[in-house]
């Protein structure tokens, strides 16, 4: 009986251990094989199989990206300034309004909260022409501040939906003691709930900002020249008839990089803010 | 401490008279206050195109000059997309490829959950090759795998050239069918991280004292897994296939960069059939049309989500 | 004056009405306290007066004056909250000072009253403490601080100690009414341990189903409740009931309860009606000994300053209260009395106790 069991102990051992190499393996190898080639010159790349020796290696890929038409560096300045000041939109407006629908008895709470969550789930699509429309109407198309708006469309739920769960969290306690020593609503707002929810604000910013950042559909329709985001820049890298794939890559690497960074950075709390937001417990 | 005098009368400790009403009123006002500036975002960005496009579907739509002219032709557009071969076809492929896709991502995400459970897959590192594949904007994904995929200089096949695997070069995104696949499975790839910290988040709620008092009642490590973990897990995967659904309605940034549809019209799922009627098309009314029926479709999942959820709505009683 | 007032004050929660009907007068400097079970309404009724929730019914007055209109802090009261309920990003000085510094009080001001109010707390040493560096027994008395600091007219108390461990329960205990005898505010204490409402009021409600049952001070409580329900929540043990006939015996007029008779004095009990009748007795009041029903001892619990032991006869059974470490033992045969100084009869049916 205990041979039997050891052996099986040491067959699920071996599982997980190549279980845990090949998930590896198979999540690592297409991102460092971006990282790679993106330092490779395209001779290099472009041989069968690909040359691996030390001289195929260069720094051109990036040098050229940065250079050609500086159209990769306004992408990123255009995605910084969109990801940055919509997320800071979303926070002022959906903040309070995850408090108001967490602890302040709002009437008609739930189908709010229904209709608010409703609005994740569909594509661009549907809302894209309309306003493609009206923002032609308002002159806005190709602007930063389009965008800006627009991505409130996705932002502001999640903002609202990852706070109020936090709020929820909140002993009611504080909020009655505040209100007895003599707080109004909004101070209570700004004096107790705020400071202690820092963290989950700064996970739900970093959160709103990635998918501002890799936001492709919306600013495809809605911009042209001077508002084209990151992601756009990217995807013309890749439609270029004569592709320079270590380019191509690089320019992939560096849009992706801003982001990666966050995401390592606040993994446990934005991890901890799906769970709490779209788990049920 | 001496007890201080008061003299009766209506006003607070501080003298300030208020007749802004009771705690509760106040905060029921102040909270419709705080709600007014999201709802009217969300009724401007949202509720307005919506019913815009609802209108839109009904009518045909001319580009005219720098302005759109539109007449009202009831659901003409729908009857259309009813004998329309290529939009069933596309809802045909859709419908295929979100419920491979589906299968595949629950089951894979589940295992790969499982393994970050279990000991040896606790480190850190193994969280941070998780959540970097979310993190990358999905164009990006796209123009990696057309690079990996690239018929004639992509690793991918190299590596099974080198290996003896293929004998010659593999056009990945050469057939309609097997773009299709081909798409699938990176779409995949890219979707299985996230359902799987889903997966972690609902785990990590299951009571250990749950598998303690299994293997004390004698169940084996599979025994455990069929009659603790998965039951317990039932809400989560359903909200999982919910999402996932919904995300894969949604694909456009892989079918942009890889296929733009093609060859063949075999990559063309809904939402960019929708995309393509409108913007290369300009039949604003037919795509509107299009739209609408996705619309339809994952706003009927949205409401199983929300239903999925409802326990988690109820407010904390104060 | 801070007397407090409420009458035929009720709050409904939807479908739910939680207070049914509350008349209550407290007042000015008194200690009362709200006791009864958790769902009896105590906490309710104690939101109300504090204006966190308003009341569907009812008029709720502060000093004479109604108040139903206005927020806690105009309302003049101060509260102390069960899981105490402090500004976790705060020190212990915010903490107690935030309410002045709400009333735009000027610093050195609040840092006045704030030491005055720590010194005589004894948190001197941990001003610049946040709570999560304080034990529990600290916690708490920052709390106390925080009401305190407002010199309100009126304290309100919601189960503040449930959350202590049994020996800072106690000592906390003590704090608050050696607290309330030095300041004299008017004070409402909202618990559901009998003890701690004994120990600490003036007077005491206790509540069911949310109305107040019975109000009157400790010892009215104790030795003359006014229903079973009341009777069975104050005192432990719990009182026990054992149902009986009247019988005349010997000339005597008893209340027989199989095995067990005790002597009643007719003219100390009210209309007898034909409704079943149950005896009441605490067990202080039980008497083991050589004289009086045969019984056999079932269970023996020592206390430390006392042992009690459940005797019991054909049916039924009754827990004395023995001096000391007893050492008797299961099965033991002995003889049981009861002192008829101290029993209650209770009408079985409703509930209600049988007196004049």
């Amino acid at each position: 009986m205990a041979g039997r069991s050891r052996v099986g102990a040491w067959l699920a051992r071996s599982t997980v251990i190549i279980g845990l190499a090949v998930f590896t393996f198979l999540a690592v190898v297409p991102l460092l094989w971006m990282l790679l080639s993106s330092f490779m010159q395209q001779q290099a790349l472009t041989a069968t199989p690909p040359d691996f020796a030390p001289a195929s290696f260069t720094l051109d890929n990036y040098v050229q990206v940065f250079s050609s038409a500086a159209a990769l560096g306004r992408g990123f300045l255009n995605s910084f300034i969109v990801a940055l000041f919509t997320t800071a939109v979303a926070l002022a407006i959906g903040a309070p309004a995850a408090y108001a629908l967490a602890r302040l008895s709002v009437p008609g709470a739930n189908p709010i909260l229904m209709m608010i969550l409703a609005t994740q789930m569909f594509p661009g699509i549907v809302i894209v022409i309309p306003l493609f429309i009206v923002m032609s109407r308002l002159d806005l198309i190709d602007t930063q501040l389009v965008l800006i708006i627009v991505y409130l469309s996705f932002n502001l739920p999640i903002v609202i939906w990852i706070l109020r769960g936090f709020f929820l969290a909140i002993p009611p306690g504080l909020e009655r003691a505040a209100a007895v020593d003599g707080a109004t609503v909004a101070q209570v707002f700004r004096l107790i709930v705020l400071p202690i929810s820092v963290a989950p604000l700064f996970a739900t910013a970093v959160f709103a900002f990635i998918e501002s950042w890799n936001e492709f559909f919306f600013a495809l329709i809605l911009t042209r020249q001077s508002a084209q985001t990151a992601p756009l820049v990217i995807s013309q890298f890749a439609g270029q008839y004569q592709t320079v794939f270590g380019q191509m890559m690089a320019a992939a690497t560096l849009a992706i990089a801003p982001v990666v960074l966050l995401a390592v950075i606040f993994r446990n709390r934005i991890m901890q803010g799906f769970a709490d937001g779209m788990v049920k417990g | 401490m001496q007890r201080p005098v008061r003299e009766a009368g209506p006003s607070g400790p501080a003298g300030e008279v208020s007749a802004l009403g009771t705690l509760e009123q106040r905060r029921r006002r102040i909270g419709l206050a705080a709600l007014a500036p999201t709802l009217l975002v969300l009724l401007l960005i949202l509720a307005y195109p919506i019913v815009d496009s609802m209108l839109l579907s009904l009518a045909s739509v001319n580009v005219a000059g720098t302005g759109f002219a539109r007449h009202f032709i009831g659901i003409d557009n729908y009857l259309a997309l009813a004998g329309d071969r290529v939009f069933r076809q596309a809802l045909w492929s859709s419908v295929y490829f979100t419920l491979l896709e589906v299968v595949l991502v629950i089951v894979l995400a589940l295992l790969v959950a499982l393994l970050l459970v279990h000991p040896f897959g606790r480190a850190g590192f193994f969280r941070i090759v998780l959540i970097v594949p979310w993190a990358i904007a999905p164009v990006a994904n796209a123009v990696l795998w057309k690079w990996i995929l690239h018929a004639n200089y992509g690793i991918l096949n190299s590596v099974l050239l080198q290996l003896g695997i293929i004998e010659r070069n593999i056009v990945w995104l050469g057939t309609g069918s097997r773009a299709l696949h081909v798409l699938l499975l990176v779409d995949v790839w890219k979707s299985v991280p996230f359902i799987a910290i889903l997966f972690l988040a609902g785990l990590s709620k299951i009571p250990t004292i749950l598998y303690r008092a299994a293997r004390l009642d004698g169940a084996n490590a599979w025994q455990q897994f069929w009659h603790v973990t998965l039951p317990s897990l039932r809400p989560t995967i359903a909200v999982a296939v919910i999402l996932q659904t919904l995300w894969a309605l949604r694909i456009f940034d892989l079918i942009y960069v890889l296929t733009k549809g093609g060859p063949a019209g075999g990559t063309v799922l809904l939402n960019y059939l929708a995309y393509r009627t409108t913007f290369n098309d300009l039949d604003l009314g037919y795509g509107a049309a299009i739209a609408n029926v996705i619309f339809a479709m994952s706003f009927a999942l949205a409401l199983a989500y929300v239903w999925l959820l409802k326990p988690g709505l109820q407010q904390a009683r104060a | 004056m801070a007397d407090v007032e409420l009458q035929a004050v009720a709050k409904t929660f939807g479908k739910v009405a939680v207070c049914k009907g509350v008349d209550l007068r407290v007042e000015d400097g008194e200690f009362v306290t709200l006791l009864g079970p958790s769902g009896c309404g105590k906490t309710t009724t104690l939101n109300l007066i504090a204006g966190l929730e308003d009341a569907t019914e009812g008029d709720i007055r502060i000093g004479g004056q109604r108040v139903n209109h206005l927020t806690p802090f105009e309302r003049d009261v101060a509260m102390v909250f069960q899981n105490y309920a402090l500004y976790p990003h705060m020190t212990v000085a915010e903490n107690i000072g935030f309410t002045l510094r709400l009333r735009r009080m000027g610093r050195t001001e609040i840092a006045r009253r704030v030491s005055a109010v720590a010194e005589s707390l004894e948190l001197g040493p941990v001003l610049e403490r946040l709570p999560a560096q304080l034990s529990g027994g600290q916690q708490q008395r920052v709390a106390l601080g925080r009401a305190i600091v407002r010199e309100p007219r009126v304290f309100l108390f919601d189960e503040p100690f449930s959350n202590l461990d049994a020996g800072l329960r106690l000592k906390m205990r003590a704090e608050v009414k050696e607290l309330h005898q030095r300041l004299r505010v008017t004070s409402i204490f909202v618990t559901h341990d009998q003890e701690e409402a004994l120990s600490l009021s003036d007077r005491i409600a206790v509540m069911r189903d949310g109305r107040i049952e019975q109000y009157g001070t400790p010892a009215d409580i104790y030795t003359r409740p006014v229903s079973r329900y009341v009777a069975r929540f104050i005192g432990s043990p719990p009182l026990d009931f054992l149902p009986g006939k009247i019988a005349t015996e010997e000339q005597r007029t008893v209340f027989r309860m199989g095995a067990l008779a005790v002597p009643i004095d007719v003219r100390t009990v009210g209309e007898l009606g034909n409704s079943p009748l149950e005896l009441g007795v605490r067990p202080e009041h039980v008497i083991l000994g050589a004289e009086g029903a045969p019984v056999t001892v079932r269970l023996v619990q020592p206390v430390g300053p006392a042992t009690f032991v459940t005797v019991a006869w054909e049916g039924g059974s009754v827990v004395a209260r023995v001096p000391g470490m007893a050492s008797l033992v299961p099965g033991a045969r002995l003889h049981v009395s009861v002192d008829p100084r101290h029993v209650m009869l209770f009408d079985a049916a409703s509930g209600r106790r049988l007196s004049i």
